[in-house]
């Protein structure tokens, strides 16, 4: 390869990371309901890390039948640059205290009261939450997009990462509720035109067998 | 060409960019693919009786009749009030268990709990599409530079008030055309001695010093 483009890709990996640090910032100085700070936001973006969390994606899609879709998801992240994750720290067991009843428990009090889901394989999120603290996150969230578009980069939303990220213990230990946000710069952006069965087929599986497993073979016939 | 008066071209400016907020809470991201929030936009006549309706809560929420009082001077100048809205049950069928039920199915065959604010229990991923939507109108009042800010108050009184029909949850954005900033730092509503009142009642221990060095 010639020098120049190995200085275009190492640019890039740097564009990554700074366009990850502009994008916490705006995630980090979006609303917060009543400006009771709540949310962090972790930044991804080494490859070891992802594939981490990857993994624990594709093991928890065997759990059950509705969260299938987490190994196509951690397919996409595979193709990411950089992942962020967000969390709610106060929705766990710091309630708002204004008895909004989102919960459906009528008071902050009643909620305090019940008790938590257990840590069991095919909870993602142990609720009951309050709702109302955890909304803070879409304010985060949408902050975020809304720096990724405005930097002109692609990004793609996914609970399933924020779950994965939970279980794999990288959160801080009151984060009750997660989402991830991954970003790329790159010319074709990884998180739109998903065809099916991407799990299976992709960048990656392609280039075990097209390159990696057919070619050795064609250059020994015909050598 | 006509003479526009800056009254009139203000008035309509505002008409136009709650339009093109609701647009953008409209087309914002949303999990799941689910786009099925409703949105209205209000303007003073509805934002008074809002305003009163919070105001009313005096004691039991001091926020909401913080707003509701900020509410009343706010309609003395252009403003309007986005309502966005949504209903409660999960269409998702992500099975996350942050609602506290551990499937889908549980939590919208849960009992409804009624009360002035919501109807619970309330699925998180409809929540955060709704705030999201809420946050994509914000961004584009900002963008526009209209005063604003997103009050859960006013919405929680839209809702009690029946303005906004067939949701459980809902959260507004205020936008306003005044010459000065409307929605942060409200020190005219305070005197000194009442502000010292309340932060003494609220920190007592701010102004007593370290326990121990005292007698």
């Amino acid at each position: 390869m010639e020098r120049c483009m190995k200085q275009y890709e190492a640019d890039r990996k740097l564009a990554v990371r700074t366009a990850c640090e502009l994008i916490l910032a705006s995630g980090v100085t979006s609303p917060r309901v009543g400006g009771v700070g709540e949310c962090t936001i972790h930044i991804l973006d080494d490859d070891a890390d992802i594939e981490d969390l990857c993994q624990q994606m594709e093991k928890m899609a065997e759990v059950q039948k509705a969260w299938a879709f987490f190994r196509r998801d951690a397919a996409i992240l595979r193709d990411a640059d950089a992942l962020l994750i967000a969390t709610s720290l106060r929705c766990l067991n710091d309630p708002a205290d204004i008895n909004c009843n989102m919960c459906g428990k009528l008071t902050c009090e009643y909620l305090k009261q019940e008790p938590k889901l257990p840590a069991d394989p095919d909870v993602a999120f142990r609720g009951p939450l309050c709702i109302f603290r955890a909304n803070n996150l879409a304010y985060a969230i949408d902050g975020m997009m809304s720096q990724a578009r405005n930097l002109g980069i692609d990004y793609g939303v996914y609970w399933s990462a924020g779950a994965a990220a939970m279980r794999t213990g990288i959160l801080p230990k009151d984060t009750g509720f997660a989402i991830g946000v991954a970003v790329s710069v790159t010319e074709k952006s990884p998180f739109r035109d998903i065809p099916k069965r991407y799990a299976e087929i992709n960048p990656r599986t392609m280039n075990d067998r097209m390159i990696q497993r057919l070619w050795p073979q064609f250059r020994s016939i015909y050598s | 060409m006509a003479v526009l008066q800056m009254t009139e071209l203000i008035e309509n400016g505002l008409e136009r960019a709650v339009e093109l907020m609701a647009l953008a809470a409209h087309n914002s991201f949303r999990f799941g693919n689910r786009n099925t929030i409703r949105m209205i936009a209000v303007g003073k006549e509805e934002l008074e009786q809002i305003a009163e309706f919070c105001f009313s809560l005096g004691d039991m929420s001091p926020l909401a009749a913080r707003d509701g009082r900020n509410v009343l001077q706010l309609i003395k100048e252009p403003c309007s009030l986005l309502l966005i809205g949504d209903k409660r049950k999960s269409d998702f069928g992500f099975n996350c268990g942050a609602c506290g039920y551990r499937t889908c199915a549980e939590m919208n065959a849960a009992e409804e709990v009624e009360s002035l604010t919501a109807r619970g229990p309330s699925c998180q991923f409809k929540n955060l599409n709704l705030n999201i939507a809420a946050n994509a109108a914000a961004a584009m009042a900002h963008r526009l530079g209209l005063h604003c800010r997103v009050f859960s108050t006013l919405a929680f009184g839209a809702l009690a008030l029946n303005l906004i029909e067939d949701v459980d949850l809902c959260v507004s954005v205020s936008v306003s055309a005044a010459k000065v900033n409307p929605y942060f730092d409200r020190h005219m509503y305070w005197t000194k001695e009442h502000w010292d009142e309340i932060f003494n009642k609220e920190f007592p221990t701010y102004n007593r010093g370290f326990i121990g060095a005292v007698e």
